[in-house]
């Protein structure tokens, strides 16, 4: 997958994970694509609602050992 | 200038008074599980939405009262907190959030005379209730949390010793403390052998403990095999007239029989339970739940509990005599599962060891051990 951005929210707590993936969208044009990585289990509930709230697309989700791997294709 | 933390307990004394919450977890959160109170009025704003510079979104919040702010761990609501402030809300958060909440507990009096007093704690986040039977110097702790320290230091408080610790039934939807409360204050604990199968862990088996002694010789304690949420289910009768029901009788009705997985069969036996062994206890006998799941349940005195005539005629199932139609009653109308159940009664019967971290997760979310039929 091709990513034009890159957030790393790895160590931080909410909210601040989906606090520094919505300034990298804002920041986007549509159709681009952003990587955010966690550790902060809670939060990947969270991105599932900000991305459809927003009407961006939540393209994958992975985990691996504890960091959560988000891809989301701006709207 | 930043938003004020507040704690559970001060959370709870704001709730009694009205409280206006706006909890800022995800939709799906605050739909399966939420703060609420006969005076709280709450509304769900996900924090990501504050992002946003969108003034719509403040819209239903009120300007001229606190509100107090809920998320999940504290740290949303800190942040959605401290931008109503800025806006010239009035407005405080919960510092930990449902986890602080979930752990909250509140002892009421339901009843106090010379030679007895009943405490019924209440953790409001579960909806779990559990018990303190005080005489003299002595007392009997039933169904306790896990959160021992609640216990104790309301023994402190009355000034007594904790001389028994009991369970009801091995729980499917809290970590018992029983065991571990006993420990810490040398009373003797007891649950019906029949749920602790496999387990190696220390314990006096309840149902061959027909009557227990507690501070005077006033208080009679009675342990009534109840089987039918599980086979080993016991209520405990004092003085005759209050009923500890477990999980057995609740207020709005009985306790779901599925949970090991032989809902039929169990039923049966809450058949037996409430038509032959509960048949005998007059109207007036209060019961006293293990849990409750509606708010409606609460009492004007603060406590829940109704007398047993009340809830024989308030429930159908209960005046259902028809053996075939009661077990399909019971038997299918359970809802949804209490989250991570089995992993709860393994860690109870003491075949799984978990953290303290693990046993919050283990036990967030609401109780759905109480059975609601039409």
């Amino acid at each position: 997958m091709n990513v034009d951005v890159f957030v790393d929210a790895k160590g931080l707590a909410c909210p601040m994970p989906i606090v520094k993936a919505k300034k990298a969208v804002d920041a986007m044009e549509s159709g681009q694509i952003m990587q955010v990585e966690s550790t902060d289990k809670g939060s990947v509930n969270d991105f599932q609602s900000w991305v459809r709230a927003n009407h961006h697309e939540l393209l994958k989700m992975e985990e691996d050992a504890g960091v959560y791997r988000i891809f989301v294709r701006k709207g | 200038m930043s938003a004020k933390a507040i704690q559970a307990k001060d959370l709870h004394e704001k709730m009694e008074q009205g409280i206006f919450l706006l909890d800022v977890r995800n939709p799906e959160d605050y739909a399966d599980w939420k703060i609420e109170g006969k005076k709280v009025r709450s509304i769900n704003i996900p924090y990501f939405d504050f992002l946003d510079e969108n003034e719509e979104i403040y819209r239903p919040l009120p300007a001229d009262e606190e509100i107090v702010v809920i998320c999940a761990k504290g740290g949303s609501a800190q942040m959605v907190a401290d931008m109503l402030v800025e806006k010239g809300y009035e407005a405080s958060y919960l510092e930990q959030g449902m986890n602080e909440w979930s752990q909250f507990y509140h002892p009421v009096t339901v009843m106090e005379d010379d030679a007895l007093k009943l405490i019924q704690v209440n953790r409001l986040a579960k909806g779990c209730l559990s018990y303190m039977v005080i005489s003299g110097e002595e007392a009997l702790v039933v169904d306790p949390g896990r959160h021992i320290e609640e216990y104790l230091t309301l023994a402190q408080k009355e000034d007594i010793a904790i001389k028994y610790v009991l369970d009801t039934h091995l729980h499917a939807d809290h970590i018992s403390g029983g065991r571990e409360l006993a420990q810490k204050s040398g009373a003797v604990y007891y649950i019906s052998s029949g749920e602790m199968q496999g387990s190696d862990r220390p314990y006096e088996p309840l149902e061959k403990q027909g009557l227990l002694q507690v501070g005077s010789a006033e208080v009679k304690i009675l342990a009534v095999p109840t089987p039918g949420h599980t086979p080993g289910s016991v209520s405990v009768l004092v003085n005759d007239q209050y009923l500890l029901s477990g999980d057995t009788i609740f207020v709005g009705g009985l306790g779901r029989p599925d949970l090991g997985g032989k809902a039929a069969e169990w039923a049966q036996a809450l058949y037996d339970t409430v038509f032959t062994t509960i048949a005998s206890l007059r109207d007036d006998v209060l019961v006293l739940p293990t849990h409750y799941a509606d708010l409606s349940e609460i009492s004007e005195a603060g406590y829940i509990g109704a007398q047993l005539g009340e809830i024989r005629r308030n429930n159908e199932v209960m005046r259902t005599v028809d053996r075939e139609l009661f077990t399909e009653k019971v038997a299918h109308s359970v809802g949804a599962t209490p989250p991570n159940y089995e992993e709860i009664v393994e860690v109870n019967r003491g075949t799984l060891e978990v953290t303290a971290e693990k046993a919050t997760e283990l036990e967030i979310g609401p109780n759905r051990c109480a059975l609601h039929h039409g």
